[in-house]
């Protein structure tokens, strides 16, 4: 919304990117309010890229159960642990891809990582900013997908109000373009 | 009639598999490569690849290096690269084009609509409707 705060602004992107996502996965998802996921009782998985340019930095981190990761794999017959660690990590790949592209219509143009993954039993994060971190939260498959969106972001950084019609688009998702 | 094949750079293996399943389902023979370095090694052995599939975003070499790399292989001159990317942005489509890349796809990607691209891109005729 106009007069947020650039940070606010920046969530909201995201979390529009994480939910078109998890839609062209092909299952219905739905944000929830709060910030507290309830803790699982079984192995989590995580998956992890930084982005950033001269006036933002940040970070998007994936956090489900393990078992989440295994349902929403688009070949699900074959994953093992070592598929569910490559597919969290192409998830974050697929987000963050979304979010630079959402963002590069605002002119703000962001460059990202390689993503990293990690499984464990308990998993708790903590953030390297000043400012409260919480995460976005999904409801997908009765269990939950926290995204969460570490942003840092210069004093005189103000992302644009609306896309602009100046800027060329980025393409969309599942474009093809033969040269 | 031979089978055509496709060399797959892509450092996600859930991507390859993916693709795998695709291809292989359509009569492609694959190779596989998870980054820019291994695919120059593929590049070099198998002087039978027809088109190669790259990822953009991987680790040692990354898909516009080894575009710029594969420039200077025999390779460079006869195999068309398509790009596959969650990249979207059009100084970089502008960037690949400059160094070779025949097309650019934005990831996810639909199954039908790849095969179709990799169909023309190879040169084969289109399947009977």
């Amino acid at each position: 919304m106009p007069g947020d705060s650039s940070e606010t602004r920046l969530a909201e992107i995201f979390s529009d990117c994480a939910a078109e996502m998890l839609s062209d996965l092909g299952v219905p998802a739905a944000r929830l309010a709060g910030s507290r996921a309830p803790r699982p009782t079984g192995d989590s998985t995580a998956a992890f890229a930084a982005f950033g340019n001269e006036d933002v930095r940040g970070s998007l981190t994936l956090v489900a159960p393990s078992e989440l990761f295994s349902r929403l794999h688009p070949l699900p017959p074959n994953v093992i642990p070592r598929d569910l660690d490559d597919w969290a990590c192409e998830m974050v790949n697929q987000a963050v891809g979304r979010f630079r592209n959402r963002l590069a219509a605002y002119g703000t143009k962001v460059k990202f990582g390689v993503p990293l993954s990690a499984l464990a039993e308990l998993l708790e994060l903590t953030s390297s900013c000043q400012a409260a971190w919480s995460p976005i939260l999904f409801a997908v498959e009765g269990m939950v997908l926290e995204c969460w969106l570490e942003l840092d972001v210069t004093p005189d950084f103000r992302i644009a109000e609306s896309p602009s019609d100046e800027i060329e688009a980025a393409l969309k998702e599942g474009t093809i373009v033969l040269f | 009639m031979t089978k055509k094949t496709v060399l797959i750079v892509d450092d996600s293996l859930t991507v390859r598999q993916q693709l795998s399943l695709v291809l292989t389902s359509a009569g492609y023979q694959l190779i596989e490569a998870r980054d820019g370095s291994e695919g120059m090694d593929a590049v070099r052995a198998h002087k039978e690849i027809s088109v190669i599939l790259c990822d953009l975003n991987m680790p040692r070499m990354n898909g516009l290096e080894f575009l710029e790399s594969i420039k200077g292989e025999d390779a460079g001159l006869r195999v068309p690269v398509v790009m596959l990317t969650t990249e979207g942005s059009s100084d970089l489509i502008a960037r690949a084009k400059l160094a070779g890349a025949k097309g650019w796809i934005v990831k996810p990607f639909q199954p039908e609509l790849l095969l179709a691209a990799v169909r023309r891109i190879a040169g084969m005729p289109e399947p009977p409707a």
